[in-house]
């Protein structure tokens, strides 16, 4: 983990939750620029999570190494998924529901920047 | 888009997977996610520090699985397996919840469930009301 890159992952996820709700408000589908956002959070996401592993494999043992590993994976499988699910049914639900994925990245970012501190 | 064909009359029973239905899936599968990996990891590396504990993640996971997997198909048989389901989240919510109020000691903020949901915003709590809410209002007329 590298706290600027997890306060950046942050930040676009919250502008990636905040335009979801805005779209499924409007009453509108997610839009191309809005899909290609949340693409680019997932490829930030992505990224972090290939960074601590390699900080990892470099010998970094954080005090909770089994649920970081967890986090780590979990967080990069969610934007794809609700990808697949909100382009399935195109509508205002859409954008909720890649709302809902961004707001989790959040949160599971947020959480790893507090297991990312050494075993005592 | 690629939704399934379906007559929606008001005869026939309404699909758990549409519309608002979607966003109710989609969170349920990111507890679902989370309860599982949250459970393997205390059954794989801490087992015998609370069992009974662990093994209710464990159930808390796959009564989420369950419910996502049978809300996204929204077919009639998977919609009663939905309402077992979640039924059986709501009971299993307030019980381990009310339980760790009482003997905190017990469960150590070891399951989703713990003070209803606490770590998770409540969400756990609310979720199974929404869940059985759904249900009613895309019951068969």
């Amino acid at each position: 983990m590298i706290d600027a890159l997890a306060y950046v992952v942050v930040a676009l996820a919250g502008v990636a939750t905040i335009w979801g709700v805005v779209t499924a408000v409007a009453n509108k589908p997610p839009g191309k620029a809005q899909l290609l956002f949340a693409a680019g959070v997932e490829v930030v996401t992505v990224a972090q999570s290939i960074i601590a592993a390699a900080k990892l494999a470099a010998g970094f043992r954080p005090a909770e190494l089994a649920t970081t590993i967890g986090y780590l994976i979990g967080i990069v499988i969610l934007i794809p998924i609700a990808w697949l699910w909100a382009n399935a049914e195109r509508n205002r639900f859409s954008g909720i529901v890649l709302a809902v994925a961004a707001l989790a990245v959040l949160a599971m970012t947020l959480r790893l920047l507090v297991l990312w501190t050494p075993a005592s | 888009m690629t939704r399934a064909p379906t007559k929606s009359t008001d005869s026939a029973v309404r699909r758990t997977n549409s519309g608002v239905g979607r966003v109710l899936v989609a969170v349920y599968a990111i507890f679902a996610l989370a309860a599982t990996a949250r459970a393997s990891v205390q059954l794989l590396t801490r087992f015998d520090e609370a069992p009974v504990a662990y093994l209710l993640s464990a159930l808390a996971g796959l009564i989420y699985i369950v419910a996502t997997i049978t809300l996204a198909r929204g077919t009639r048989a998977s919609r009663r397996v939905a309402l077992v389901a979640i039924i059986i989240e709501l009971v299993g919510v307030v019980s381990i919840g009310t339980l760790s109020v009482v003997d905190p000691a017990a469960f150590p903020r070891a399951t989703v469930w713990s003070i209803y949901g606490i770590g998770y915003g409540f969400v756990p709590l609310v979720l199974p009301i929404l869940g059985l809410v759904w249900l009613w209002h895309t019951r068969a007329h």
